[in-house]
């Protein structure tokens, strides 16, 4: 096995399990398409070395990789926005009862979302990238970008106010 | 910093699960299979050229060059067991059979005719006339 692999999932997994994670909603989900990711780059080496950005262009094919699972998925549970609907929390587990009220209504509020709005949520807030960032791992115009997060962003202000005012 | 950027960082300051340590070894051997997978397919994609050829069906180009062989060689047999002078031997003919023969040639001679026939005798090929000459021809009779 080449030895980028290791390395690559050594540098990018945590971020690309999140992601597919706060996507998929489910840790099954998660682990095929994160190993389908890393096969897929075992066969096709080539792949990455003509990508600029490492992190970005494995997003990209974890996005893709998800979004036809999803379509897979869709054709079973005929609703798309069923997909990440449930209870699977993409945060981690803390002893504060408030924090764990907060993320548990924060991961419900994330589920709500759209996948497409989801996706650019958590590239922007977990993941730091800038809309530009975002418009080209998610190959959307950067204007889509901003205004899916601006849209997912009131919609999760929208569900959180009560219990944001409330602990802040 | 206003509410909105207060609600964002609140929001990215929550820290995500990790990745389940056991995934490493297995998603890693899972890898590990297909780059062996497809190194071991490229391997077997650099075969001769001959073994390509013969690739599809090698049993039914080993009974082609059987065949060929076989017909080859009853060809090589067959003519070894003829008598070497046979083909090549040009028998004279004998006084009386040349005597035969002019006597056929003759008399097909007076048969048949010569075989050119005199210039007088072949028919004029025939070149249209001018109409009104015809009509002349058909008023005077």
């Amino acid at each position: 096995m080449p030895a980028d692999i290791e390395r690559l999932y050594d540098e990018h997994a945590q971020a690309l399990f999140a992601f597919l994670l706060n996507l998929t909603r489910d840790e099954d989900d998660t682990r095929d398409v994160l190993q389908e990711v890393f096969v897929k780059l075992a066969r096709q080496p080539e792949l990455l070395r003509a990508a600029r950005d490492a992190r970005a262009f494995l997003i990209r094919l974890a996005h893709n990789a998800a979004i036809d699972l999803m379509r897979r998925r869709s054709v079973r549970t005929r609703h798309n926005e069923q997909f990440g609907a449930e209870k699977i929390s993409p945060f981690a587990a803390t002893a504060d009862p408030d924090e764990t009220a907060f993320r548990d209504e924060l991961s419900a509020a994330l589920g709500e979302l759209p996948p497409d709005q989801r996706a650019v949520v958590h590239l922007k807030l977990w993941e730091g990238l800038t809309f530009e960032q975002i418009a080209t791992v998610l190959e959307i115009p950067q204007n889509t970008a901003a205004s899916r997060y601006r849209y997912g962003l009131d919609k999760l202000r929208d569900r959180l106010r009560p219990i944001y005012e409330e602990i802040k | 910093m206003n509410r909105d950027e207060q609600f964002e960082n609140r929001l990215s300051r929550q820290p995500v699960k990790p990745v389940p340590p056991a995934w490493r070894a297995e998603i890693l051997s899972a890898a590990e299979r297909a780059a062996d997978s497809v190194h071991a397919s490229r391997i077997t994609r650099h075969v001769p050229w001959w073994r390509e050829l013969f690739w599809p069906c090698p049993q039914a180009w080993a009974a082609l060059a059987t065949a060929w062989l076989l017909i080859v060689g009853l060809n090589v047999v067959s003519r070894e067991s003829l008598p070497p002078t046979l083909a090549r031997r040009v028998v004279p003919p004998s006084p009386q059979i040349r005597d035969l023969l002019k006597q056929q040639e003759r008399l097909f001679a007076e048969l048949v005719g010569p075989l050119e026939k005199s210039v007088a005798d072949r028919p004029k090929p025939a070149t249209p006339q001018p109409r009104s000459a015809r009509r002349e021809e058909f008023l005077s009779a």
